[in-house]
């Protein structure tokens, strides 16, 4: 069936990606739906929640509000809510019934700054797209907002980490491995958004010679840094043991000449033959795969069941829009390396490497979660 | 860009407005776009001889797709305007505001601001902002401008307060505001004095006066605007006059 799940999951929504994105950034989230729904996009999805505060809300939206067209509760809400915690920022965010009733969040956004004073700002969730479109949507209306000013560039070679969740990433060293090995590339970091950097460090981003996007949902924020302030992007994650030197020259490359390179989508599946499929997020799974064909020569195709640029893809990578796809992909693999809720749909006969992914499993394979950043990978392919 | 959207209880001859608006600015040749947003879908035939574009709820409703080019749910009408219709859903089912949204989200993935390019977007909405699909031609990005067409009737006088009073409530949020009203003759006894008390009241300019005309209707029946099919005549002349005027106010702020 054409864009059906029925045995394995489906990848975290847009909300998701907003909160994720925007946890650590001192902002107020609010999210106007239905009481309860936070723990969807913020519990299950998220490992930071019973360690480090945030500040996501729900609106708790009823079926009246939304009939008779209540944005005036929502706005009184978030005031009030707002005047008491002295947020960095206000982002408004829908879900599935605002849709329908077709809520504009941004003219409500506009109200809510001119009776606050903070700047506030509304995205175009829908709870229909990935969290990957609304992590990249988070977070480019932060830096916009946030990185207006033209810094000087920092007196040694430095970069921003740009599209780091926990939905790809977890929080497993791996953000922290990205950092130390960025530092051995000899870059500093301004700042890594949004894991582990304040909204200060955010603000200081001009001052990066390079910006390395880690997820899809960085790029638009890359770009938009690029037209701002001129500054280079390089798309792609250090994993493995070869992949990571190729990534630090071409991030030394781009910063030297200002040019944008894509070394995750730099490989071609197109050839004969079985591949080890790789299903998941362009970036990380692209840079996977070139990690495996430069670590171990085996030939790699990602799948992708998200939204992704073509560009972030490579000749012989695949679209796969549902399950079906993906049980037909893995057929023709001699591998698969997935998140382990695909398992049901790769036949037996294909060995099936676990690769767990919160965007697609939240926390079932939490403790699972494995770091392959600038390291041996540990699958005997 | 001019954007503007045309708003005025049901029956009042918004569309006969839209359509002769758009023809006149063609004729000053301008780039034009009109934008039929009612469930009834007959804004833009009188722009094209009588022979309908398919609405864009029609579309989806036959090809169970979206559309995939412009071409598909626009036709071209006299002097080049750019027909689209909205549409609505199956009558008594589905959600007709829905419909307008899911209509300019299809249109903006469609960029057709960028590829055609438009001098003037004209947006002809069912007869009041009953819901926020009815309120979405005049949000941040589409009309930045709206005229309330009335007759002296006490119901379009209504209806129109009601418009008046609904885009006002909207100021903080960068809505559309109401550049004027148009009047539109009906032969109500006192008509004017009805319409400018109303405008007065509201510190709205009347911003055309249509005069009640058999021309109107006599080309209407061949399916076409009364602008098109003799622009000489004295109420095409209205029309004409309106869109300069709306014209010369864009450059003087441009």
């Amino acid at each position: 069936m054409k864009q059906i799940a029925r045995i394995i999951s489906i990848h975290a929504a847009d909300t998701s990606g907003v909160c994720s994105m925007l946890y650590e950034l001192g902002g107020m989230v609010v999210v106007h739906d239905a009481s309860g729904c936070n723990s969807t996009y913020s519990t299950h999805d998220e490992p930071r929640w019973y360690r480090q505060d945030s500040m996501i809300y729900i609106s708790a939206l009823t079926e009246a509000d939304a009939i008779l067209g209540n944005d005036e509760k929502l706005i009184a809400d978030v005031t009030a809510a707002a005047k008491d915690l002295a947020p960095n920022f206000i982002a408004l965010c829908g879900a599935p019934v605002p849709l329908l009733a077709g809520t504009d969040f941004p003219a409500i956004a506009a109200e809510i700054e001119a009776r606050t004073g903070i700047p506030a700002f509304g995205l175009h969730t829908s709870g229909m797209r990935s969290y990957l479109a609304g992590a990249s949507e988070a977070l480019e209306a932060v830096v916009e907002r946030f990185c207006a000013e033209r810094l000087p560039r920092t007196g040694v070679p430095s970069a921003n980490i740009i599209g780091a969740t926990p939905l790809d990433f977890s929080v497993n060293g791996a953000i922290e491995s990205i950092i130390k090995w960025l530092n051995g590339a000899g870059f500093e970091l301004v700042s890594c958004m949004a894991m582990g950097s304040t909204p200060d460090d955010i603000r200081r981003a001009s001052a990066a010679h390079v910006n390395l996007a880690v997820s899809s949902c960085g790029i638009a924020t890359a770009e938009l840094l690029r037209k701002r302030f001129g500054t280079p992007w390089v798309a792609g994650v250090p994993v493995g043991e070869r992949f990571p030197a190729m990534l630090a020259s071409a991030l030394k490359t781009a910063a030297e000449t200002g040019e944008c390179a894509l070394p995750c989508a730099d490989r071609d599946a197109s050839g004969e033959g079985k591949k080890i499929a790789i299903p998941g997020e362009s970036v990380f799974s692209g840079s996977l795969a070139r990690a495996i064909e430069l670590d171990t020569g085996v030939p790699c195709r990602v799948l992708c069941p998200l939204e992704a640029e073509d560009r972030l893809l490579a000749p012989g990578d695949l679209r796969i829009f549902d399950e079906d796809a993906a049980a037909a992909a893995f057929a023709e693999a001699s591998g698969v390396i997935a998140d382990p809720m695909y398992a049901p749909v790769c036949p037996p006969d294909v060995p099936f490497f676990r690769l767990p992914h919160e965007a697609f499993s939240g926390r079932c394979y939490r403790k699972e979660s494995l770091n392959l950043i600038d390291r041996p990978l540990p699958w005997r392919l | 860009m001019l954007k503007l959207a045309i708003y005025g209880k049901g029956g009042i001859g918004k569309s006969t407005v839209t359509s002769n608006l758009a023809a006149a600015f063609a004729r000053l040749g301008k780039k034009v776009i009109q934008i039929g947003c009612d469930p009834k879908a007959d804004s833009t035939i009188n722009l094209l001889g009588g022979d309908p574009v398919i609405p864009v709820m029609n579309f989806l409703r036959e090809h169970d797709r979206e559309p995939e080019r412009i071409e598909e749910i626009a036709k071209t009408g006299f002097g080049g305007v750019l027909c689209i219709e909205t549409g609505g859903p199956t009558p008594g089912l589905g959600c007709a505001g829905r419909g307008i949204i899911t209509t300019f989200s299809l249109l903006a993935d469609l960029r057709l601001f960028e590829q055609y390019k438009p001098d003037v977007v004209l947006y002809d909405v069912l007869g009041d902002v009953v819901c926020g699909g009815f309120a979405a031609p005049i949000r941040e990005g589409y009309a930045s401008q709206v005229l309330i067409v009335t007759s002296g009737e006490k119901m379009a006088l209504y209806a129109a307060n009601n418009i008046n009073s609904a885009v006002h409530n909207f100021e903080d949020r960068g809505y559309a505001a109401v550049r004027g009203v148009v009047l539109n003759r009906r032969a109500v006894e006192r008509e004017e004095e009805k319409v400018r008390a109303f405008a007065d009241a509201n510190g709205l300019p009347i911003v055309a006066d249509i005069p009640r005309s058999n021309d109107i209707i006599r080309y209407e029946d061949m399916g076409k605007t009364v602008v098109e099919g003799d622009p000489d005549l004295d109420v095409s002349k209205r029309f004409l006059a309106l869109a300069q005027l709306l014209l010369n106010e864009e450059k003087a702020s441009a």
